[in-house]
């Protein structure tokens, strides 16, 4: 089975400052695989093993992404090949936009079996591009998948509800949209490290995005305010209400 | 000299990183420390990463990755916590690799991958511990076989590992000494655990030798080099406590401006205070020096060579700055860190006993010095 893991590069949260104009300030803050995104490859490998197949790395964005560390970085995953379509022009996509160029990616992706999605990329965290890009696609989309097992020509996948566990039969190809409970990441190996930067990776040039979906006034940090130090004690039901009560004194609930 | 890591050198760092971050592994070091356990599910997972393959040779399945590369793992490894004293048979495979027999370097490389102990070696004797010379260990052949006779002591990992190599005189002949590959196993030996200052998560012990029965097969190196083997691999061992004294250093020394930052006292951060300024301004140039010795110490071992006199250097200025380093942070950190559990105390007792172990900074200074002044020699 041929499995295409979906990742996006996105600044280290930890290294993100605020200025005092509450603007973001990335200046410190290096570029990452998306940790939902280490999931995804970690799921594409192990799928990829299980049906003695191929983990493909498919990755959209800015300048970030031509970082060769990043490439090892994500290559020392489990992934096979990495195929990188990054532009100037693809730095700060909406989910939209990123989901028309994904599917013009994959088109270049011969015989492409399932594509998979983290839950949401760490910086955007939208959790929209896989519902997207399966429905451009017209393929069987799922989000909220816990659990993916090969059986023949289809899968069959777990989503987790309320209270039940829903188990669906899903032909491929396919879009799925996984949890970031779904496994746990391996840690490479320095033997994976190395292996990296051996493996392919190929540029995809001449994509481009449609025009925006969304406008985006501004993009600012939550303003600090002095914490009030009151505190809520008791039961659960007994907490909400003081809660409720509480934010319903200073306005907070409506 | 360009000491930037390559991409893989970062990635390898990163993914360390990664692993002390997947758990708290503050809390397991703490209990092994407490129960002078060897933190060996901690040292597993490193293996499972590769970490004994950074220095072992490609034609023996290792990575052959360089000093430097495992100085940079030291550090993040130090800067974490966690006990970096107890790795140091894994990147010493060359000791084995050069003077064992096929089938003690079999023995030994079983262990790759293992994360358990393997070996080491045995010099210290109630009467011989700088001066190596005078130890009374003997061994003597009789009908074919070789007997060891002696009292070892303040072995390092002795209660567990499978093998130690220790150094014997010969009883015919004493100005000949000879190191032996000794099962630990063989009777006749007995072993009686020493408590200690610090470094608690590695054994120490009391090796008593009762006509404990060798074959010549167990000869280590060649007879009557024992001396001369022990000191040029004592240079690669005091590097590695150089390294771990930097890396535990940083973790103090991180702790301690953290705390400083958030700690409020007469209506600001402690650190804004000019004594405590002091301190970590003595504090980054401690870490800053040490950090810069090691590496170009690494980048001379991997390109051309590392001299007894710079590993010597290492190890007595590590050493010494590190445990000011985190003398100074204990001052920062006030009670917090000597009352309750913080982890800074046991950096305190480890830094303590590394300027003892692995050789006394006045030994250190002994070959330092003689390297110098050898250097103007006309």
């Amino acid at each position: 089975m041929k499995v295409v893991a979906c990742l996006k590069a996105a600044p280290e949260a930890e290294d993100i400052g605020t200025r005092p104009d509450r603007t973001l300030d990335l200046d410190k803050a290096a570029w990452k695989i998306g940790t939902y995104d280490l999931n995804t490859i970690e799921a594409a490998r192990v799928l990829a093993d299980e049906t003695g197949g191929v983990a493909v790395g498919l990755s959209v964005g800015g300048p970030a992404l031509a970082s060769s560390k990043l490439r090892k970085d994500a290559l020392s995953r489990g992934l096979d090949e990495f195929v990188v379509v990054s532009d100037e022009a693809l730095a700060d996509l909406d989910t939209f936009q990123t989901a028309c160029v994904l599917r013009d990616a994959l088109a270049g992706i011969d015989g492409v079996d399932l594509v998979l999605v983290g839950a949401g990329s760490s910086d955007v965290y939208a959790q929209q591009v896989g519902n997207e890009l399966g429905a451009l696609l017209g393929v069987a989309t799922l989000n909220g998948v816990n659990k993916v097992t090969p059986a023949g020509d289809h899968l069959v996948v777990e989503r987790p509800l309320e209270d039940a566990v829903q188990v669906i039969e899903v032909g491929l190809p396919a879009v799925l949209s996984l949890t970031s409970g779904i496994n746990t990441p391996r840690i490479p190996g320095m033997r994976d490290v190395l292996a990296a930067g051996k493996r392919p990776t190929t540029e995809v040039s001449g994509l481009s995005a449609p025009a925006p979906s969304t406008d985006r006034t501004s993009l600012l940090a939550v303003e600090q305010v002095e914490r009030a130090h009151r505190v809520v004690d008791g039961d659960t039901a007994d907490v909400v209400a003081q809660l409720v009560d509480y934010l319903n004194s200073v306005g907070g609930a409506r | 000299m360009d000491l930037t890591l390559s991409d893989e050198q970062q990635l390898l760092v990163e993914n360390v990183r990664e692993l002390m971050q997947r758990e708290s592994w503050e809390a397991y070091f703490a209990e092994c420390d407490k129960n002078h356990q060897y933190p060996q599910r901690w040292v597993k997972a490193l293996c499972d990463l590769g970490f004994d393959l950074i220095m072992l040779p490609e034609e023996h399945g290792g990575l052959n990755l360089g000093l430097v590369t495992l100085t940079a793992v030291y550090e993040e490894l130090g800067r974490w916590g966690a006990p970096t004293y107890v790795l140091y048979q894994l990147p010493c495979f060359d000791t084995i690799l050069r003077e064992g027999t096929p089938e003690q370097v079999d023995k030994v490389l079983a262990y790759v991958g293992t994360g358990q102990q393997i070996w080491n070696s045995a010099c210290t004797e109630p009467g011989a511990g700088s001066d190596v010379g005078s130890l009374q260990t003997t061994y003597t052949r009789r009908d074919g076989k070789i007997y060891l006779n002696g009292h070892k002591t303040f072995i390092t990992s002795s209660m567990h590992v499978p093998y130690l190599v220790i150094m014997a005189r010969n009883a015919d002949q004493p100005d000949q000494f000879t190191e032996f590959f000794v099962d630990m196993s063989l009777p006749g030996i007995t072993k009686e655990p020493l408590d200690k200052l610090g470094l608690r998560m590695d054994s120490c012990s009391d090796i008593y030798l009762t006509d404990v029965e060798l074959e010549e097969k167990d000869v280590f190196g060649t007879e009557g080099n024992g001396f001369r083997r022990g000191i040029a691999d004592f240079d690669f061992e005091r590097f590695l406590v150089a390294a771990c004294d930097y890396g535990t250093a940083l973790c103090a020394f991180e702790d301690a401006a953290r705390y400083a930052n958030q700690r409020v006292q007469f209506g600001k951060p402690i650190g804004r205070f000019q004594l405590n300024q002091l301190k970590f301004a003595e504090m980054a140039i401690r870490i800053d020096s040490m950090r810069n010795m090691l590496f170009e110490t690494a980048w001379h071992y991997d390109t051309d060579g590392m001299t007894s006199a710079s590993a010597a250097m290492c190890k007595y200025h590590c050493a010494k700055a590190s445990f000011a380093v985190v003398d100074d942070a204990m001052q920062v950190m006030g009670g917090v860190a000597v009352a309750g559990d913080h982890r800074i105390q046991r950096i305190w007792r480890d830094l303590r006993v590394d300027r003892i172990s692995g050789g006394t900074d006045e030994m250190m200074i002994l070959t330092l010095a003689k390297g110098v002044l050898r250097q103007y020699q006309s």
